[in-house]
């Protein structure tokens, strides 16, 4: 009894001194920014501030807690106890129904470089891309779903893997880019204006003519990891963050960071990029996904 | 218990003069101080050709079967040019130039191979090749690439404008032409710098103080040395490379 005592009552006054440690900080950040702004008259706000960062710090450390928990039980494996990657789990290797073996290297969470989001090139994911990602899993990729954690536990995730990359605390959120499909998506006109665009956007030098992946470049793409990485093939299947309109459109709009597949945002309208979603869907037999 | 109280409020201290080491400030700056060098090679390294692998016959007649690199370009007196020479942090200095980077895409190259892009500014990113491109730029952390844009340019004459938003060195790539590449180092204060052909270079307009330079070259590598800058005066700094 005493042995197990002794540790929860190390861990008591660890949070106490975190905390407390957490209160200077926020006091010395105050003052800063009182120094820096002397014009401000300002002092009863400063006092405020402070009483809401510690409030903040409090629920945050709570949250940090449980994701590090979580994390550690259901990502270290893959992800690595540091979010570099290099998990126990190693580097898996895959062989598609057309015999092309993928390897799949764990995300590296310390780079803040994401695929899945819905904000453009260059830009953080938003929380809700995270949570979304943790939630659904990505296909294919041997990331399971996380749909059995509470929404509290799944967003402790979130703000934990958070932790691993300082652009989170650098860097301001960008714009979400909405995904409004059009009624006539999958239609013959835009299937063909799809296929003109496939041509003219030159997707076939990586993802070759008939859309298996198999391009005249296809051999040649290196990730930010330098990883060689293959081109995704429309012919057998599914988009690793699923093959909705939406997410075919998005994967054109915001590029996958880190991997070869650039943005379209700036080179394609909208339009255009519908069109796209139009005839890349036949090209994947994921017509069904309009009805 | 009181030690370890101690060092946590030492460590707080500590770590929240790191968190708010504040971002660059403008002030005037009259009668400052200059960093003045040549940066030289210790002894000549030949210039690697590059070798244009492709399976389209479009881009061997457009790029050509090999390309000069034009990584090492020494000169008959050992200067080193297309060194990047920059102050990572400067507290404070004359405001930054409003000016765009213009990067282009020109016979499956990067022109210019290196220079500087400023915070506040852009990146403007041009294709003037009829074939594919996409420009790839990357952010080196801790030896680690991690993507700032990675742009479709799928057609000649096109043009993307992107806010220069991350500072730090940039390598840039492109995915459907591995031996192109390109350096780019966006500063998020105005002393930044590249050697001319002779590895000469000059940064003005510094107050007074001691700062750290970094110079650094896709072959030689990267150092950083320490120089004291007086007021209205240029200070030496300059470096010697060899091949590792
Ligand atoms: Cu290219």
């Amino acid at each position: 009894m005493i042995v197990n005592k002794k540790p929860s009552l190390q861990c008591i006054s660890y949070i106490l001194i975190m905390v407390f440690s957490l209160l200077i900080f926020s006091i010395a950040a105050a003052e800063e920014g009182a120094l820096k702004a002397p014009q401000d008259d300002g002092k009863n706000a400063v006092s405020v501030d402070v009483k809401k960062d510690v409030q903040d710090a409090g629920n945050n450390e709570a949250q940090l807690t449980l994701g590090k928990k979580l994390f550690g039980e259901r990502c270290v494996v893959c992800h690595g106890a540091s979010g570099n990657g290099k998990g126990p789990a190693g580097v898996i290797k895959v062989m598609e129904k057309s015999g092309r073996v993928l390897e799949i290297h764990p995300r590296d969470l310390t780079s803040g470089t994401f695929k899945f989001r819905t904000v453009s090139t260059g830009c953080l994911p938003l929380d809700e891309d995270l949570l979304r990602t943790i939630t659904d899993g990505i296909l294919k990729s041997f990331m399971p779903d996380a749909k059995v954690l509470k929404l509290d536990e799944r967003k402790a995730l979130v703000a934990y893997v958070k932790t691993f990359s300082p652009r989170f605390t650098a860097e301001e959120p960008c714009k979400q880019i909405a995904a409004k499909m059009p009624k006539w998506v999958g239609s013959k006109d835009s299937i063909v204006k799809g296929e003109a665009l496939y041509k003219k956007m030159k997707c076939p030098d990586c993802h070759g003519n008939d859309g298996s992946g198999n391009g005249p470049k296809s051999n040649d793409i290196v990730d930010d990891w330098g990883n060689k990485i293959l081109p995704f093939n429309f012919r057998t299947g599914n988009l690793k963050r699923g093959s909705t309109p939406d997410n075919v459109y998005l994967t054109f709009t915001t590029g996958l960071d880190g991997s070869g597949m650039p943005s379209y945002e700036d080179s394609l309208k909208d339009e255009e990029r519908w069109n796209l979603v139009s005839f890349t869907l036949k090209l994947m037999n994921k017509a069904e996904y309009l009805k | 218990m009181k030690k370890v109280l101690l060092l946590f409020v030492l460590l707080t201290f500590v770590l929240s003069g790191i968190a708010f080491a504040g971002p660059y400030e403008v002030v005037d700056v009259k009668g400052g101080g200059s960093i003045t060098g040549v940066v030289k090679a210790a002894a000549k390294v030949a210039d690697p050709v590059v070798k244009i692998e492709t399976t389209k016959p479009e881009e061997h007649q457009l790029c050509g079967m090999t390309a000069p690199s034009g990584m090492y370009e020494i000169s008959a007196g050992m200067g080193v040019k297309n060194v990047l020479v920059y102050i990572e942090e400067v507290p404070k200095g004359k405001a930054l130039p409003k000016m765009d980077y213009k990067l282009t895409n020109l016979k499956c190259q990067f022109t210019p191979l290196v220079g500087i892009a400023y915070s506040g500014s852009n990146f403007v990113v041009t294709n003037s090749d009829p074939v594919f491109h996409n420009t790839s730029i990357g952010l080196m952390v801790g030896g680690k690439r991690s993507t700032v844009y990675n742009l479709a340019l799928p057609g000649k004459d096109q043009v993307i404008t992107k806010p220069v938003r991350r500072t730090g060195l940039n390598s840039v790539k492109c995915d459907a032409h591995p031996w192109m590449r390109a350096w780019i180092y966006a500063a998020k204060n105005p002393y930044a710098t590249i050697t001319d052909a002779d590895g000469k270079y000059e940064i003005k307009d510094l107050l007074p103080g001691t700062y750290k330079v970094t110079f650094f070259h896709e072959g030689f590598g990267d150092v950083t040395k320490d120089v004291t800058v007086a007021a209205g005066k240029p200070a030496t700094l300059d470096h010697t490379f060899s091949k590792k």
